[in-house]
């Protein structure tokens, strides 16, 4: 009995030894895929996860990259900062997985940024907005736009788009993502000269938003910004119509999620979201994506899928120009990060079907437009006026 | 004052719902001194169960309450029997580590049976007297719903009942008996573990129903015992843990300093504020509002 235990003991160990070598890993390229695939923001999780799979499916199906497969390897932060540094430990000590597309919780992203940053590996999100997310480190990149942009966009498009929108309240969630972006349509409201009626927090647990919602009625607001995800978001418009609130509610892409539309019901009628991408005003290029993505998983791909879709296909692409089996571990994941940091020109910019990124030395995109999108009829579509081009306003 | 009316009938709702959780604590820590973490879970169970009959067999939601009641309160059961009932003579850390390992088993198994995503009941299968635009006009504007008018009139005549339950009837009797010391009690006759069954199934009948509430009124999700559970722990402490009065008034308190603190001082601080009264008032009278203050039963 305990002689075979040994045995089997030695063979695990000779197992697992075989599968630290590098000629083990040869045969495929590994590349960690972190987010919300359980927990309050599942809903995103699930087409992040949809969206890098086609493109990886892709890739491979087109003969992989320089003939080794491309292999996703998920892991799943459920939303929260301490299960992402559990997760970016793990993938950082897997000697097998050379770049992380994630995380997506801006919280996430900066919990798992000093583990990655130690470890020399590179953490392209598509989906934190949150300012500081790719501050202070070279490995931390985003493909899509930050929330100081987002949360101004907002308030200028009330004001210029909704001018009988005079008097504004802000709700947020008390997080990173929450509060940068509710701090940044603060502070432009007022530049612009909005009336910031009420600011009230909401904590991401919580499922109960009555007390707040009073002291914003109270105040009578033609508008309310909820700064937050989606589940919340629903719940609280659900909630304000329940309290006799007829604002109309204003949302940034963390909203942007078919769930919100499931869950808040006739209350998100009317609706405005910002989104770093919609696929109805999208290149040809993106409508080829759309359909295959629908024929593959039966629903329609949304603003995540396809900034994930696209950050794979970079890591794919800084792979492919930059990996040699002969360098070690460290070196091809240091190679990774120096081909991404080099696209910092429009000319160098990866063409993707979100558009064109391309990052400053912080490793931020700061290029990309906001796009808006309306509720009506119970479906997201894309509102009539859109402010693509910010900087002709003032 | 119409805001101030509002803001004390949402907090009223609240501590219905704390009130009703925190019963289950209380009653079971009362006789075996074991805080049931997994009871969370049966209120969010409770909230499923209710989803399924009601949105998915179409079920009566009136038909529905009682079923959800009886289905919690033989899950509690089952819960003693087959998790707390072979750890009765172990050390008592041994069955509190097990009541945290059945709220992550019973969390994990309805995210498995109903996956991670929130849902919410279809409006067409609640009864149209719930529905929020069904309310009494209360003077200087603020609305009571008929829904949250249920919940606290509902909570209150279950907390009565129950009260009257333990003071009065030979169970109750026989569970004031096994608290005060259970051996005692079993020496007297009375079967302890049926008495432990009892207050198992009666703590998770009320969860159920603040479950069906919740569910009405807010979201059903897997985490969602977790957070109301915590608070609800808090206000069986605060209230002293093992009294179910106390448990009643501690969950009252709580909801109206979660709702009035987030009203009136600082939305950010919603659930702190409710702790630090219950930290302050722990400090003062540290067995609780209710407490018996002679020290525990060793």
């Amino acid at each position: 009995m305990k002689k075979w235990f040994l045995v089997l003991l030695l063979m695990g160990l000779v197992l697992h030894l075989g599968g630290m070598l590098p000629s083990e890993a040869a045969k495929e390229l590994k590349v960690a895929v972190a987010g919300p695939f359980t927990g309050s923001a599942a809903a995103f999780g699930e087409m992040i996860e949809r969206g890098a799979k086609l493109k990886a499916d892709e890739i491979n199906a087109a003969g992989g990259i320089h003939g080794m497969t491309l292999t996703l390897v998920f892991e799943d932060d459920a939303g929260k900062d301490g299960e992402a540094s559990l997760v970016a430990e793990r993938i950082a000590t897997n000697r097998e997985i050379l770049a992380v597309v994630g995380h997506f919780n801006s919280a996430c992203s900066l919990a798992g940024k000093p583990i990655y940053k130690r470890a020399g590996i590179v953490e392209l999100s598509p989906g934190s907005t949150n300012v500081n997310v790719c501050k202070g480190s070279d490995w931390t990149f985003r493909n899509l736009y930050r929330d100081d942009f987002q949360g101004q966009f907002i308030a200028k498009y009330i004001k210029n788009v909704l001018p009988e929108l005079q008097n504004v309240a802000v709700f947020f969630d008390n997080d990173d993502y929450g509060r940068g972006l509710a701090d940044a349509f603060t502070a432009e409201a007022k530049a612009v000269g909005l009336n910031l009626v009420a600011s009230e927090a909401y904590d991401r647990d919580n499922t109960d938003f009555k007390a707040q919602l009073t002291s914003i009625k109270a105040k009578n607001p033609d508008g309310i910004f909820i700064s937050g995800l989606y589940g919340q978001a629903a719940l609280i418009a659900k909630q304000a119509r329940e309290a006799g609130i007829t604002a109309r509610f204003f949302g940034a892409d963390g909203v942007d999620s078919p769930d919100f539309l499931k869950i808040a019901g006739p209350a998100a009628e009317g609706t405005y979201l910002t989104t770093p991408f919609l696929f109805g005003l999208g290149n040809e290029e993106a409508q080829v994506v759309a359909d295959n993505f629908e024929a593959a998983y039966g629903v329609a791909p949304d603003t995540w899928a396809a900034l994930s879709y696209d950050a794979v296909g970079m890591i794919a692409a800084a792979i492919e120009a930059t990996y040699s089996k002969k360098a070690a571990l460290k070196q091809n994941r240091k190679a990774i990060r120096d081909y991404l940091a080099s696209l910092d020109t429009q000319e160098e910019g990866y063409k993707g079907i979100t558009g064109l990124t391309y990052f400053d030395k912080n490793g931020d995109t700061l290029n990309k437009p906001a796009y808006v999108k309306i509720v009506k009829d119970g479906e997201f579509t894309a509102a009539p006026q859109q402010l693509l081009n910010l900087d002709a306003l003032e | 004052m119409a805001q101030f009316l509002e803001q004390l009938i949402n907090g009223l709702v609240l501590g219905g719902i704390y009130a009703l959780i925190a019963v289950g604590y209380t009653m079971v820590y009362g006789i075996i001194q074991l805080i049931n973490f997994a009871h969370g879970e049966i209120f969010m169970f409770g909230a499923y169960f209710s989803f399924v009959l009601v949105a998915v067999l179409q079920v009566p939601f009136w038909v529905a309450l009682p079923i959800c009641m009886l289905l919690c309160a033989g899950m509690g059961v089952a819960m003693d029997i087959i998790a707390y009932r072979p750890l009765r003579k172990a050390p008592r850390l041994s069955a509190l580590i097990t009541a945290i390992g059945m709220s992550l088993a019973l969390q994990n198994l309805a995210r498995i049976i109903w996956g991670a995503r929130q849902r919410t009941f279809p409006e067409e299968s609640i009864p149209v007297i719930f529905l929020s635009e069904n309310a009494i006009p209360l003077p200087g504007g603020a609305d009571l719903p008929y829904r949250d008018l249920f919940i606290i009139l509902f909570a209150a005549v279950l907390m009565i009942l129950l009260n009257r339950l333990i003071y009065l009837t030979k169970i109750g009797k026989a569970m004031r008996a096994c608290a005060q010391n259970p051996v005692a009690a079993n020496l007297m006759g009375i079967q302890t573990n049926r008495v432990i069954a009892v207050a198992f199934a009666i703590g998770s009948a009320l969860g159920a129903v603040a479950g069906v509430m919740v569910g009405l009124r807010e979201v059903i999700e897997p985490t969602m015992g977790y957070y109301k559970g915590v608070a609800a722990f808090a206000a069986a402490v605060l209230g002293g843990i093992g009294n179910v009065t106390g448990a009643m008034i501690g969950g009252l308190l709580i909801g109206l300093a979660e709702v009035l603190g987030a009203g009136y001082i600082s939305s950010g601080y919603r659930l702190a504020i409710a702790y630090i009264i219950m930290i302050a008032v722990i400090l003062i009278r540290p067995s609780g509002l209710f407490g018996k203050t002679t020290g525990t039963r060793a």
